[in-house]
């Protein structure tokens, strides 16, 4: 290298080492700024798969908030009506496919262990006008009260976005379990059966409107 | 390879990593590349190509789905008064079936996909820079759950040229 360039003139002997030098910048410069783009969705998409596990956690045994939400047909309803009862609280959406399946899952279960205590609710986060909801839930066959969701109960259940979520509240208005995603209806059962399972405690506190924290998630399990 | 190309390369490149935001962040399901200057001449009309590129764990409805209660991507453009949008093509969706409902197909896009909107100037259009914004409606869903419908910003700009 030294020798090829004491055959050049030195002024463009300096230029040359510049350019090369800046070129070997710019490439050092652009493969850098990639590295740290592949290393910033690796990290990114680990957030992704792993971040909501803990939040799920965080969810289990918080005292479900409660709310006070109209019906299709115009009655008001309460979180805290229930007590005593098992109730699954089912974030719905008439554009969601996936709810769409679950659906004559709830009907089946809410026949099945309605005597039982359990009592499903369907909070339909639509904007669509509330006999549009009606229409839907008809056609569904739904025999569990729908109710109209706002923006107030998504953000006490932590900003509900993934639809269809599901809570599962015991008889004491403790939240046992959370589904975000459609699970199976084995899977469906199974928690219905654990907060069955639970007693009323007469002295257990009032649900309050505290909320459970961001629950805006990929499912916390595997997906059917 | 074109310079628009591979400005739209670029773009989608980056957007990859916003479409991966974690939980919790405003995820842009659906981002747009942006699209370079648009030449019309007075009374003539010309084919504007938009292209989006959809996150890769996620689809969206089609413009045409297969049932009422979905909501369809839609694509809404303002034009100025020296303009107008004449048409919008969508692509053809395509049929997918998904693990939440295997035996029922959806019409969807997924990974790449291009609206072309047709404007047209009228002869006695003034020379000039004008700027066309819309948004493009859509609902996205994953495997096995869905999100709100969402709206993302369409803007571009359109040159009128004399005849």
């Amino acid at each position: 290298m030294a020798v090829r360039l004491s055959f050049v003139p030195q002024p463009v002997c300096v230029v040359k080492v510049l350019f090369v030098k800046r070129n070997a910048l710019v490439f050092v410069v652009l493969v850098g700024a990639i590295i740290g783009m592949l290393a910033a969705g690796k990290y990114l998409d680990r957030a992704r798969k792993h971040g909501p596990l803990k939040m799920v956690g965080d969810v289990k045994g918080v005292q479900a908030p409660d709310f006070d939400l109209a019906t299709l047909d115009g009655r008001r309803v309460k979180l805290s009506d229930f007590r005593g009862k098992a109730v699954l609280l089912n974030f719905w959406a008439t554009w969601c496919p996936p709810c769409k399946i679950e659906m004559p899952w709830f009907v089946d279960l809410q026949k099945q262990y309605g005597k039982d205590g359990l009592v499903v609710l369907g909070v339909a986060m639509d904007d669509t006008e509330p006999p549009k909801i009606a229409e839907f839930a008809q056609e569904m066959g739904v025999n569990y009260q729908v109710l109209l969701g706002t923006d107030q109960i998504s953000d006490d259940y932590g900003n509900v976005q993934y639809l269809p979520t599901t809570f599962y509240v015991d008889r004491n208005g403790i939240i046992v379990d959370k589904a975000a995603g459609l699970f199976s209806r084995e899977e469906i059962e199974n928690d219905i059966k654990k907060i069955l399972a639970s007693s009323h405690n007469f002295a257990a506190p009032q649900t309050s409107r505290a909320s459970v924290g961001n629950t805006l998630a990929p499912p916390p399990k595997d997906t059917p | 390879m074109t310079k628009r190309a591979a400005t739209a390369a670029v773009v989608f490149f980056l957007a990859t990593l916003g479409l991966a935001q974690a939980p919790g962040g405003k995820q842009s399901y659906v981002v747009m590349a942006p699209v370079g200057n648009v030449q019309l001449r007075a009374g003539a009309s010309t084919s504007v190509e938009m292209d989006f590129r959809i996150g890769s764990e996620f689809h969206i409805n089609s413009h045409h789905p297969k049932a009422d209660y979905l909501i369809p991507t839609v694509l809404k453009l303002n034009a100025p008064e020296q303009l107008t949008v004449a048409d919008v093509k969508y692509p053809a969706g395509e049929d997918m079936a998904f693990a939440f409902a295997p035996n029922d197909k959806l019409s969807v896009y997924s990974g790449d996909f291009t609206i072309n909107a047709v404007l047209k100037a009228p002869a006695n259009a003034a020379a000039g820079s004008y700027p066309v914004k819309g948004e493009l409606r859509f609902q996205a869903c994953d495997h096995s759950a869905c999100y709100p419908p969402r709206s993302i910003p369409v803007q571009f700009q359109v040159t009128v040229v004399k005849r």
